[in-house]
């Protein structure tokens, strides 16, 4: 199952629009779930995801409009529970240590946080940390080089196929990241 | 009850021939239609649509030999890439394809198009012959690589179910955590009934016949209309009396689906419409056949301008299997597949099916009119119908 990974728009404050190469990668019809990090910010983006895939989930971010969106999501796909959370709550922010505690609290397989605009996957104590860094490449609070990325989760059975794409001198490049669980 | 017995007694001296008598067979089965005692229907269907040989000594080889094929079609269109969707190999960071690729050899790409086609084709089996439950109920033969859940292949209608995520959202306050289950959207499969694990509904194995055909036919393609024809094949193969016929049902209606459609297939083609073998021909035949027989039946249809696109199109195309109940289709098809020169006569019937309702035509309004003729089946008498063709076939 194909699962879309990213969050961190911040349209229209930091940047207009998505990457037009992106935009041209992510098309409907490919995609049934999407994951977001939060801070979207506005109705449009959330519209926007809406038409890539009918089922979108999302947490709300520092910078959200929408307060209904919940601060902490836990979904199930198969075999994996897949714990979301914006991250601005967790400080220091970005902590691997701060975020292992979050995926305790939750007991959950995966942990998926924003908020650094920084792309991340590890493993860490046998489960698996993800962040999608910023779909728009929009600056964030302590760093200004961001490089655009998200991420898409192919989740079978047992493991999860990551691949990521990131935007670098105007030219897509994807990576692939595999992590099974134990 | 007599003439039945002897009837009977007649197909079954035609069939236990070394070699059959197709002719005898055809005049007969033409005549009378074919009965669906000791599986002599589906026998004939076999025989007419040339996938069985005339020599009775042939068939084991022949069906063995086909059968086998389907396994192998089998394995390489459907079981190894589910298979490959569920547990894809190679741990190496290195990468070849990715889910976005727009290459046009990605593979993902090639499934992306694939599961485009399935939607459809999902679709128009779900709904097959509703009126009916057999295609809901589960098969006595269902594919054991598929239906067993250990066996991690991804049968087709899983691929293209649309699902909704089971979510909890998180809420905390000084006591600790609380997860609140989102309550789920309704989905597809609420709509619809699904078979537990292990079990397979008649309508999976019509999706996956289809699914393979198009994907051997890629010129064709899927095109709406064809589980229409398929539906009727299988359904006489799949009750046939024989265990040994109704357990390679599957095959068996496959390949006498795609001699079927070697036959019928410019219908299917657009492009084809308007040249001598497509669609569009045979409406016009349809249309100088009423004009010959029944002159002012023809003046009213051509003052109202009731094209034959409105109504016959559906049953050239598809061999009347909408305008009928199915056994009623049953009989009409072993006319139609036992006739000399093939599909011939399905004009006649279409012109008889005109023919006996004309009298309503001739009173009746354009909107009127409309409904009687895409609304058939209900109103008239097939048996008159048939013999009204006869009459004008050898007339």
């Amino acid at each position: 199952m194909l699962v879309l990974v990213l969050g961190d728009l911040h349209i229209p404050h930091r940047c207009n629009s998505l990457p037009a190469r992106f935009k041209k990668l992510l098309v409907p019809g490919k995609i049934q779930h999407i994951l977001c990090t939060g801070n979207l910010c506005t109705k449009e983006s959330f519209d926007y995801l809406k038409t890539l895939a009918s089922d979108v989930h999302v947490v709300r971010g520092d910078f959200d409009e929408n307060m209904n969106y919940p601060e902490q999501k836990v979904v199930t796909v198969g075999q994996f529970r897949i714990g979301l959370c914006h991250g601005h709550q967790v400080v220091p922010w970005g902590d691997i240590e701060s975020l292992a505690m979050v995926q305790r609290q939750l007991d959950v397989d995966i942990l998926i946080s924003g908020h650094t605009h920084k792309f991340q996957a590890l493993e860490h104590e046998g489960k698996f940390f993800l962040n999608p860094g910023s779909a728009t490449g929009s600056y964030y609070a302590l760093d200004s080089n961001v490089i655009p990325s998200f991420v898409i989760l192919d989740i079978q059975q047992s493991t999860v196929v990551s691949y990521i794409y990131k935007l670098i001198d105007e030219e897509v490049k994807v990576e692939r990241i595999e992590y099974r669980k134990s | 009850m007599a003439g039945y017995q002897q009837r009977l007694k007649q197909f079954q001296e035609i069939l236990d021939a070394d070699v059959i008598n197709l002719k005898s067979l055809k005049s007969l089965s033409f005549s009378s239609g074919c009965p669906h005692e000791k599986g002599y229907r589906s026998l004939c269907w076999k025989i007419f649509l040339n996938y069985l040989p005339r020599e009775r000594a042939q068939w084991p080889k022949v069906l063995q030999k086909q059968r086998k094929l389907y396994q192998q079609y089998m394995e390489e269109i459907i079981i190894l890439p589910g298979k490959k969707m569920k547990s894809q190999a190679s741990a190496s960071g290195e990468l070849g394809d990715h889910p976005l690729n727009p290459n046009p050899d990605s593979e993902w790409r090639e499934t992306f198009h694939d599961n485009e086609m399935l939607v459809q084709i999902d679709k128009d089996c779900r709904r097959l012959c509703p009126d009916l439950s057999f295609f809901q109920q589960a098969t006595e033969y269902p594919c054991e690589e598929l239906v067993n859940a250990s066996s991690n292949v991804e049968n087709l209608r899983k691929r293209v179910e649309h699902c909704v995520l089971q979510s909890e959202t998180v809420s905390k306050n000084r006591l600790g955590i609380t997860f609140n289950a989102v309550s789920r959207k309704r989905t597809q499969s609420d709509e619809y009934a699904v078979l537990p694990d292990g079990k397979e509904a008649h309508w999976e194995v019509v999706e996956r016949i289809l699914f393979l055909y198009a994907k051997l036919n890629p010129g064709l393609g899927y095109v709406q209309g064809m589980n229409e024809i398929l539906g009727p094949i299988y359904y006489t193969f799949a009750t046939d009396p024989d265990q040994g016929y109704r357990e390679s049902a599957e095959a068996d209606s496959f390949f006498c689906f795609t001699c079927l459609m070697g036959e019928i297939r410019d219908f299917f083609i657009k492009t084809l419409d308007d040249a001598p073998c497509g669609i569009g021909s045979k409406m016009n035949q349809l249309m100088a056949m009423v004009q010959k027989y029944d002159r002012p039946l023809w003046q009213r249809l051509e003052d109202q301008e009731l094209r034959p696109q409105f109504f016959a199109f559906r049953w050239i195309t598809l061999l009347l299997s909408q305008e009928f109940q199915l056994p009623e289709v049953l009989r009409i098809w072993d006319s139609l597949f036992a006739d000399k020169d093939r599909f011939d006569f399905l004009i006649y019937v279409c012109c008889a099916m005109l023919v006996s309702i004309r009298h309503e035509l001739l009173r009746g309004d354009f909107p009127n009119n409309m409904k009687l003729v895409q609304r058939m089946g209900s109103t008239i008498d097939l048996q008159q119908v048939l013999t009204k063709a006869r009459e004008l076939s050898s007339g």
